[in-house]
């Protein structure tokens, strides 16, 4: 069984600058594991522009910002073991890990979680109707269009105006595609007010505030869904080639249910609470990781 | 035109079964399914329940097949490699009324021989069953009781029934169907099939297929349930299966720990609805009761909803038939009409009784040669990790974990492709990929990238699940 003082699970925003800040504060022996076989996490998705403007000063997209965390992982001895799935967490200290490689079992002192977070999908809105296909959470959604440059529709209504939601209308309104209505059941748009002038008014995508989606139609494919004003009560059919639903992240904590609370654990990232910017995960993951590294160097 | 003796008609459970059972003797079997795939049918959304079998009347065919099936199912789910929990079933009752009823099924279920029943009190319930609500009255306990993954158990069937021989035909709807000399002509949207005997089990559409030659006395009626799938995490979830005895003789309601370790949620009840549509009305139903039985529960944890579809068998009168509808209108012709619980129970029971009736009629022989066992796919997660590192050495994609809920890997989902899966809805029927909380969204990519290269299309034509349901642009709007 391999042994570390400090393992990392997770290697985006958070869990790359933990690891940087850990070696910086004088940890030497630190792992640093992800599934996906890059660093970065969300980021390399990311495609557009208005990262890192805390941290460097100047708008950086995604990748940009994803390729300075890198570099900075590499200027450190940190050991990067990607394309690594953390099957479970024991509460005797080990890893168990999972790649084409091998299963892998790592001992710690200390593990940071960084594993970001995962978005709540159509399923979990138990909306009445069909279930066909052309229904996507915008984080997929994102990932087939940016990293795999996949077509999914042409007419496309977004669920949910959070920063994901506002991004992701852009994202099709530049694509070509026509976003027919942002619907948002809150009074005002979810995300950032950079987001909404950038996405949103920029463009001149309709969105529409205390309007919900009651029920899905169509099959094999999806045709519309019916949409309802959550002042008059009065619902209208919207016809639609595609949905995305960008109705919110969770913190992605399955690895260490039942260990909440141990001495040797902590929280970076998204998976400790979801952070509107990645500056902001980067920044929590420098702070806990120079905390933890200076823990075990007393 | 091809040519076999029994033609089944119908790929969910009950012709799965029926054609695994017929390959026990030394008969040609071919299976026609209208879909792409098995399984797509009523035996894709229900309850999941293996019944303990003391709701029916002594003496019937449905008693008698479900206290059989019952007993037989640890070796049925041995035979065919699938998940089974033997979680026990407690039915519970809110009033007087309600406590009589389950002295009645006591009762009912002593004379049948189910093994094991207990009638309890709330306060012994509630002991046995802490996330149970306080003003239980009193309950049934059947520790034989259990659950499957229903379409895991009919395509294990399937698969079974292929290895020894039977030829399955998908995409194949059956439209008319002949009487010849030798005994029938069954015309499809794929060609002539000729053969000396029919099993029809056309599920929904079952009275129409038997009408295609023959009258049908029984009609069916469809009606729509809803169910909500809890995550598997969630709180308080009960062990056992919780069954709701309504007081007013309304409607029942159901728990389901499954196998995958989610919470199954209803059925509610809708009449005259004929599509696989979920429906709020029915949802709020399911809530509420869920709420009243098993009031700890944290709805807020729902990964997914479906509507299912009863095929409620009817006589030309409209009054409703209980008993299971045998119809044999003709020589070597026999037809399952309107299955409704236990018929996911009693699938491998109604095939055998099936399979003997036509045995005796075509004067089949025993087929030494036939296999009852179906290896299933081999899953990393359930080994122990030596076992599944030196998986990893053989096979490297065995360690590449492609559904992060249910942790599946990329060897796994080969392997169902392999196996049959044309669509992302048929790899996650057959290994669960896209089961669990994210529901698909973080690896329906890859699946898809996966089905195209081993299915040898562009990933523009794979499909969620069926014809029209490609998941891309460039693959629909074209049909
Ligand atoms: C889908 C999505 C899209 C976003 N888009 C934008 C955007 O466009 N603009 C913007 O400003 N902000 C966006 N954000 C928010 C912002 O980017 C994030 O707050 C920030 O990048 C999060 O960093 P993180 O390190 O906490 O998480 P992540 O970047 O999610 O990193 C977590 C890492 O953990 C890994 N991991 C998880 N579980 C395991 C395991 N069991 N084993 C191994 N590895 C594991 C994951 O593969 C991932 O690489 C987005 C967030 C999400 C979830
Ligand atoms: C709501 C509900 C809950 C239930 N709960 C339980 C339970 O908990 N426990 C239990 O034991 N039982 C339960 N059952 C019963 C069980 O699910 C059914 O008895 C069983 O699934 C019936 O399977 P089937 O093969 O008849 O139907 P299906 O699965 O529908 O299969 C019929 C097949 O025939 C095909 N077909 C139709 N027409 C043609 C044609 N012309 N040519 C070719 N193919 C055709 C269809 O495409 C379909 O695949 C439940 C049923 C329902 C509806």
């Amino acid at each position: 069984m391999e042994k570390t003082e400090l393992l990392i699970i997770g290697a985006g925003a958070a869990g790359i600058s933990a690891a940087s800040a850990a070696w910086d504060a004088g940890c030497r022996d630190i792992i640093l594991t992800d599934r996906l076989p890059y660093p970065g996490g969300v980021l390399p998705q990311c495609l557009h522009e208005g990262f890192g403007l805390a941290a460097y000063g100047s708008e950086l997209t995604g990748p940009a910002y994803a390729a300075r965390l890198a570099e900075r992982l590499a200027q450190t001895g940190v050991r990067f073991l990607p394309g690594r799935e953390v099957l479970a967490v024991t509460k005797e200290k080990t890893a168990v890990l999972s790649g084409s490689g091998g299963i892998e079992e790592i001992r710690f002192e200390r593990l940071i979680l960084a594993t970001g977070s995962r978005e709540r999908t159509v399923g979990s809105l138990a909306l009445a109707g069909t279930r066909p296909a052309g229904v996507f959470t915008a984080g997929q959604a994102q990932e087939m269009i940016n990293l795999h440059h996949w077509q999914l529709g042409d007419r496309i209504v977004i669920l949910g105006s959070g920063d994901l939601g506002m991004i992701m209308a852009r994202r099709f309104t530049l694509e070509g595609k026509q976003v027919l209505a942002v619907l948002e059941q809150g009074e005002s748009y979810g995300g950032i007010a950079r987001n909404y002038h950038r996405c949103i008014e920029a463009y001149h995508i309709p969105i529409f505030y205390r309007r919900t989606i009651r029920e899905i139609h169509g099959m094999p494919r999806i045709t519309g869904v019916t949409v309802e004003n959550l002042e008059s009560g009065e619902r209208e059919l919207l016809c639609c080639d595609t949905l995305i639903t960008a109705v919110g992240l969770v913190p992605e904590r399955e690895l260490i249910r039942g260990l909440e609370g141990k001495p040797w654990l902590s929280l970076a990232g998204n998976c400790s609470r979801v952070h509107d910017l990645a500056d902001s995960a980067a920044a929590e993951g420098t702070k806990v990781g120079s905390l933890v590294a200076g823990q075990l160097l007393k | 035109m091809k040519s076999y003796d029994v033609a089944v008609i119908g790929g969910g459970l009950l012709g799965c079964f029926a054609a695994r059972n017929l390959c026990r003797r030394k008969l040609h079997i071919a299976l026609l399914e209208a879909r792409e795939d098995v399984c797509t049918g009523i035996s894709r959304a229900n309850t999941a329940i293996i019944y303990p079998g003391y709701d029916h009347k002594p003496g019937t065919l449905k008693a008698e097949l479900c206290v059989r099936a019952n007993a037989r199912f640890d070796a049925l789910c041995r035979e065919l490699d699938v998940s089974f929990s033997r979680c026990g079933s407690l039915r519970v009752s809110f009033g007087e009324k309600a406590d009589a009823v389950l002295r009645k099924k006591y009762e009912n279920g002593l004379l049948l021989g189910v093994p094991g029943l207990r009638l309890l009190s709330g306060e012994d319930a509630q002991r046995m069953e802490p996330s149970l609500a306080e003003s239980i009255s009193s309950a049934l306990y059947a520790p034989t009781a259990g659950t499957v993954n229903p379409w895991e158990l009919g395509i294990a069937a399937c698969e079974n029934a292929a290895a020894n021989g039977a030829a399955l035909f998908l995409s194949t709807r059956v439209l008319g169907i002949r009487r010849t000399e030798q005994g029938y002509q069954i015309e499809t949207d794929r060609g002539h099939f000729s053969c000396r005997a029919v099993v029809n089990c056309a599920g929904l559409q079952a009275d129409r297929v038997q009408e295609l030659l023959f009258p049908s006395p029984v009609h069916i009626a469809p009606d729509a349930a809803d169910y909500l799938i809890l995550d598997k995490a969630t709180g308080n979830k009960p062990s056992h299966i919780i069954q709701y005895e309504p007081e007013d003789g309304g409607k029942g309601f159901n728990a389901v720990p499954t196998v995958e370790g989610s919470l199954l949620l209803g059925p509610s009840e809708r009449e005259n609805e004929t599509d696989f549509a979920v429906s709020a009305a029915g949802l709020s139903f399911v809530r509420e009761r869920a709420g009243q039985v098993l009031p700890g529960l944290d709805l807020n944890d729902t990964i997914r909803s479906f509507a299912a579809v009863r095929p409620n068998p009817q006589r030309p009168d409209g009054s409703s038939i209980g008993s299971f509808v045998i119809e044999h209108p003709g020589l070597a012709f026999w037809s399952l009409i309107g299955i409704k619980t236990p018929g996911l129970t009693c699938a491998d029971e109604l095939g055998r009784y099936l399979a003997d009736k036509l045995a005796a009629e075509l004067g089949a022989e025993e087929n030494p040669a036939f296999d009852p066992c179906r290896p299933g796919i081999r899953r990393a997660r359930e080994l122990p990790l030596s076992q599944r590192a030196a998986l990893v050495r053989e096979n490297p994609e065995y360690g590449e974990i492609v559904c992060h809920c249910e942790e599946v890997t990329k060897a796994e989902i080969r392997e169902t492709i392999r196996r049959g899966a044309v669509s992302v809805d048929g790899v996650k029927r057959r290994v669960g990929a896209g089961m669990g909380r994210c529901q698909g969204s973080r690896c329906e990519r890859t699946v898809m990238e996966l089905l195209a290269e081993e299915l040898g299309v562009p990933v523009t034509a794979v499909r969620k699940d069926g014809p029209g349901s490609e998941i891309l642009e460039g693959g629909h709007g074209k049909n």
